[in-house]
């Protein structure tokens, strides 16, 4: 999922980019989740001591609704308010990637039947989270839940990362919250990760810009993308012999997509000639035959997605009775905590929102001295190479390190 | 290079006391006419802005404007170790490197001079430009009454209201188990100079906005830096508040909470 190794290299090129949060600092702010990815985790993770997924009296799994319920409350109790995406029809170019991806389980649930017989409980943990595999009822049963619960969702035409973008760039939402980094290609200015994470894990939220992650990269949106394809996405198979490295340098000494084929295919070719005389092993770089970069460009460019205009993001109190029913008598969850849950779901929805500073104080570019200090840390790094300069390699906005002597 | 003395170290230390709530490390920014200090909170919902004025230091020299990245905690460690009426020297070497203090003390017993170091750090925070606002409603009240008002409500519930009003200003906050409300009129004298120590209040409308308690008792910790506190308030925008002392103010704003919108 997302695009091969970009974290890796954004946080070496554009460390400006990342920035973390916690939770508790992010009140205010209402942030688009790519639900079908939430409902994958919570599969995965929300799991019991042994490993199986939590079912109902009826044997009926409730994993994903305990995830959606619970962790939306948390976000809810921290003053974000989430609105979920769901996804719509997959792009056809992402046929491939997901008939591979069906093997793949149907590989894993053959070793785990087979695990079932000779390994350990460890390997069957680890083969069932690999079988999971979202249904179409999971979806409706979040989608209701979310509906009961005031939550307002949206279903995506097509990809959810696109219109969880689509909304943020809309600025109906502040940022898109999801862990797949193809988010940013699909031009989400803003990319919360570990948004859905468990409070247990303490992890902190990571936020991502996208604006200073293409300024790390020197390059430009259409850049970001061609890299992102060649680094590989969800919609092609990637070239074998190219990793994140040299993509990157390949992109950045040829400027575009298309010219870096060209200059691959060339090489290619040089090698095959080569290779034809020298008898040797054909090795290295491989283009795929049948690779449509360029309708995946456009795919990423110009994403099948409701415009963000058109959607009404709208949160409602909840329907407590109606959470009691489907929660408590359908899917045997506890009465008390589910009552207690929905108080805490309406008590913040209609709590006055603490503001923000930003709003009425912009930052100035740079204060007077700090040119000076500038000069003299170059100086400085000349002369004696003692003091770094604080713009190095900081985030910006409160980073700090102590200077040595 | 910098080199500040000031007659009690007194009013660092309470004024430390009263920025490291909110903020963990800030640039001191010091040229030839003041040291000030400005920072936001975290979450961006407070900021505090520091001035020392250089007439107020006992002797005052910077040839070329230097930030000083403090680590508040540290200096606070630091300042611990100087009684309220050492006298105070705050030295810096252009590099800005290293901060000395030097504490001599009053005391006619002994003659004790004692030096401290402490390490700086490269801040990289962004300067806000703060707007020169014209508030629609401007009030003076004594700055313990201030700190007991929040101290109080902050016992109840998270926010306040503060309503201005030709009445006087209220202060008041829902709890969930109780709520409770204060007044202050506008005091008797008829026209109260600015030197008298009771409510004085200045506005052109009504103006009622809601603030988070927690950061307002934050504030209130600088009442020891002045007698007096003043609040300057308009509708939907932050709250400035303000003390003033001899060396020079600490003024603080702060992001009301907003309703649904």
């Amino acid at each position: 999922m997302g695009i091969k190794g970009l974290t890796a290299l954004l946080a070496e090129h554009a460390p400006k980019a990342f920035h973390e949060h916690e939770i508790k600092t992010l009140f205010g702010r209402k942030v688009a989740i790519d639900a079908s990815m939430s409902i994958y985790q919570f599969l995965i993770a929300v799991r019991q001591k042994d490993g199986e997924l939590l079912t109902n009296d009826a044997g009926e799994t409730t994993s994903h609704l305990m995830g959606f319920f619970y962790r939306t409350i948390r976000m809810v109790e921290n003053g974000i308010k989430p609105a979920y995406v769901f996804d719509g029809k997959p792009p056809e170019l992402k046929s491939g990637v997901l008939s591979k991806r069906f093997e793949k389980r149907e590989e894993a649930k053959e070793e785990g039947e087979e695990a079932k017989e000779t390994g350990t409980t460890e390997d069957m943990d680890r083969f069932s989270r690999r079988t999971v595999k979202v249904t179409r009822e999971h979806n409706e049963e979040c989608r209701k839940l979310l509906g009961l619960m005031g939550i307002p969702f949206v279903v995506a035409p097509s990809e959810a990362e696109a219109q969880c973008a689509e909304l943020a760039r809309g600025g109906k939402v502040y940022a898109a919250g999801s862990e797949d980094m193809d988010t940013l290609t699909f031009g989400a200015p803003i990319l919360l990760r570990h948004l859905t994470f468990s409070e247990a894990r303490k992890t902190p939220i990571s936020a991502i810009n996208l604006e200073k992650a293409l300024e790390g990269l020197e390059m430009d949106m259409s850049q970001f993308i061609d890299l992102c394809i060649l680094l590989g996405c969800d919609y092609l198979e990637p070239i074998k012999g190219i990793g994140p490295k040299t993509a990157l340098k390949l992109i950045r000494e040829h400027g575009t997509l298309a010219e870096v084929l060209k200059h691959l295919r060339e090489k290619v070719a040089e090698k095959e000639e080569a290779a034809d005389e020298g008898k040797k092993r054909k090795g290295g770089v491989q283009i795929p035959e049948d690779w449509p970069c360029e309708a995946a460009k456009e795919l990423f460019k110009k994403p099948d997605v409701t415009p963000a205009n058109e959607l009404e993001l709208e949160w409602k109190s909840p329907d407590i009775d109606g959470l009691v029913d489907f929660l408590v008598r359908e899917k045997g969850f506890n009465e008390e905590r589910v009552r207690k849950g929905a108080e805490k779901l309406t008590k913040f929805l209609n709590a006055k929102q603490q503001g923000r500073l930003d709003g009425f104080f912009t930052a100035t570019a740079k204060p007077k001295t700090s040119p000076a200090k500038k000069d003299k840390a170059e100086e400085k790094g000349k002369g004696k190479g003692t003091k770094r300069k604080a713009d190095d390699k900081k985030d910006a906005g409160g980073s700090k390190k102590t200077k040595k002597k | 290079m910098l080199e500040a003395k000031l007659s009690e170290a007194a009013i660092l230390k309470r004024l430390l006391d009263a920025v490291k709530e909110l903020v963990s490390d800030a640039n001191f920014e010091c040229n030839e006419e003041a040291i000030t200090l400005q920072a936001m909170d975290n979450s961006h919902v407070a900021l505090v802005a520091v001035k020392l004025e250089a007439s107020g230091f006992k002797r005052y020299r910077c040839d070329r404007a230097i930030p000083l990245g403090v680590n508040l905690g540290s200096l606070t460690k630091v300042l611990k170790c100087a009684k309220d009426d050492d006298i105070l020297t705050l030295k810096a070497t252009d590099d800005a490197d290293i901060l000395s203090l030097t504490y001599e003390a009053k005391s006619t017993y002994t003659d004790r001079i004692a030096e401290y170091e402490m390490k700086l750090m490269d801040i990289d925070a962004d300067t806000l430009g703060i707007p020169d606002t014209e508030y629609d409603a401007s009030v003076t009240l004594p700055s313990a009454e201030f700190s007991r008002i929040v101290r109080d409500l902050s016992l109840l519930g998270e926010s306040v209201r503060i309503e201005v009003s030709k009445e006087g200003i209220r202060f008041v906050s829902d709890g969930e188990a109780a709520n409770g409300n204060i007044l202050l009129r506008q005091s008797a004298e008829a026209a109260p100079k600015k030197g008298s120590s009771g409510v004085r209040i200045e506005m052109n409308q009504a103006v009622t906005l809601t603030f988070s308690l927690k950061y307002l008792v934050n504030f209130s910790k600088s009442s020891t830096l002045s007698k007096k506190v003043q609040l300057m308030m308009s509708n939907d925008v932050p709250l400035l508040v303000s003390y003033e002392f001899n060396q020079g103010h600490i003024r603080y704003y702060l992001a009301p909470k907003i309703g649904d919108d």
